[in-house]
């Protein structure tokens, strides 16, 4: 995977749209929708919802551009963090309204043999050439898939849990402590 | 209001933060947590941290190139919403007039919207269990009255500061606008608070209106695009409920 984004100027582009310029969103849409949408679908699985997200979040960009505060981070990241969220707000309002119960009890259980019973295998080519890498790399894979499938796929510690086997009080306490671990090596 | 800067309280917001952007909050805690990003730098940064280290990642998936009618409908709301901008409607206080339809509508005390309103309040005083005593702080959970389905919530910190938060979208008819109401139970008729745009937070203060009180109603009813033409809801009620107090 290469940095495909070095040579375009985000922080420019909000200043613009923050400024009531229609061109730059455009600019922007034209050069990071593609992968916006791509990012937006893989969480919500359904094209057409991806669609109405990427909407919603353009005019989103487009309103808050003002608010974007460069001493927090970069644009970039603040950009894809408005259409993630909406993303992740529509499936967990979905989600809801499915009652599988992921709180049930007896699946918290520890169980013994999941991490003996087979050899896990990477879910992810997951190697950016970010520093974040060597963090993720300390992690065992079966905890750095759990994060990624969070990040990436959207799923939920349920999903997680019937998706790789792990029990969901485990699946949890993995995620929570490969944060942690994720900062200190970060910090 | 001061958060007292216990270092577990930071930990625990770095961690809350990293759960927020990896994606593996409940509904009620992303929405919590929103609610309190608007005044809290410190966890405005936190997110941001976890957003930049997690931004490469992005990369895993593969761009999927938008339809080509995509790019059209966003410059159609764009210019909607200029349109709406520029009209400027502010909170309006309509002249009283009795209104049957409101107290038809009982269908807000709904089961599934009571537990969504404990589990949202529960969220809400996890997050502030840290703050001083404050005013009162209301909630209110709108439900589509067919589905009773969860669209919206209204949080207020105090009795006039409202602050309106979608929980999805909603696909708006052409020509059509949400309009926002509210009515105390003294009221004769409902007050409109303004047109509010489908998927976009909205605080608003009531300085004209009586301080907000426990069971207030509010709902968001679809009215012409430029909002309901006697100053009274006409149109279908999208989502209901009443506030209360936390």
């Amino acid at each position: 995977m290469t940095d495909v984004s070095s040579e375009f100027d985000h922080a420019a582009v909000l200043a613009k749209c923050a400024n009531g310029e229609h061109d730059a969103l455009h600019q922007l849409y034209v050069h990071e929708g593609a992968r916006i949408l791509g990012v937006v679908i893989r969480i919500v699985k359904d094209r057409g919802m991806a669609e109405d997200i990427v909407h919603d979040a353009c005019l989103n960009i487009w309103q808050r551009a003002d608010s974007f505060d460069p001493n927090k981070g970069s644009a970039r990241a603040w950009i894809f963090s408005v259409a993630r969220h909406l993303a992740l707000n529509a499936i967990r309002y979905r989600d809801r309204e499915i009652t599988y119960d992921i709180n049930d009890p007896t699946d918290v259980t520890h169980d013994e043999h999941f991490q003996h019973a087979f050899v896990v295998e990477e879910a992810f080519d997951w190697q950016t050439g970010q520093q974040m890498d060597s963090c993720l790399e300390e992690l065992e894979p079966e905890r750095r898939n759990c994060v990624l499938h969070a990040y990436v796929d959207g799923l939920s510690h349920g999903e997680i849990a019937a998706h790789t086997g792990a029990p969901l009080g485990t699946v949890k306490a993995w995620i929570k402590r490969s944060l942690q671990r994720l900062r200190e090596c970060m910090a | 209001m001061t958060r007292p800067s216990y270092e577990n309280d930071h930990e625990d917001d770095h961690a809350l933060a990293g759960e927020y952007v990896l994606g593996t909050l409940s509904l009620e805690q992303r929405v919590a947590l929103e609610a309190r990003l608007p005044n809290e730098p410190e966890l405005q940064k936190a997110v941001m941290d976890w957003e930049e280290r997690f931004l490469p990642y992005t990369a895993i998936t593969t761009p999927v190139p938008p339809s080509d009618y995509l790019w059209p409908r966003i410059e159609r709301s764009l210019a909607a919403r200029e349109a709406f901008a520029k009209r400027g409607r502010p909170a309006s206080v309509a002249p009283p007039r009795p209104r049957r339809l409101l107290h038809s509508l009982p269908l807000w005390r709904g089961a599934a919207g009571f537990g969504l309103a404990a589990a949202l309040v529960m969220g809400v005083m996890l997050a502030n269990d840290v703050t001083e005593p404050t005013t009162p702080e209301f909630m209110v959970v709108l439900l589509a009255p067919q589905t009773q389905s969860a669209g919206w919530v209204v949080q207020a910190a105090n009795r006039q500061e409202i602050q309106l938060i979608p929980l999805g979208t909603f696909e708006v008819p052409e020509g059509k606008a949400l309009e926002f109401w509210t009515k105390a139970d003294e009221w004769q008729a409902p007050v409109s608070l303004g047109l509010v745009e489908p998927g976009q937070p909205i605080r608003m203060r009531l300085d004209q209106l009586p301080p907000l009180e426990n069971n207030q109603l509010f709902e968001l009813t679809l009215e012409d695009e430029t909002g309901s033409p006697t100053g009274l809801p006409t149109g279908p009620i999208e989502f209901i409920g009443r506030a209360v107090e936390i």
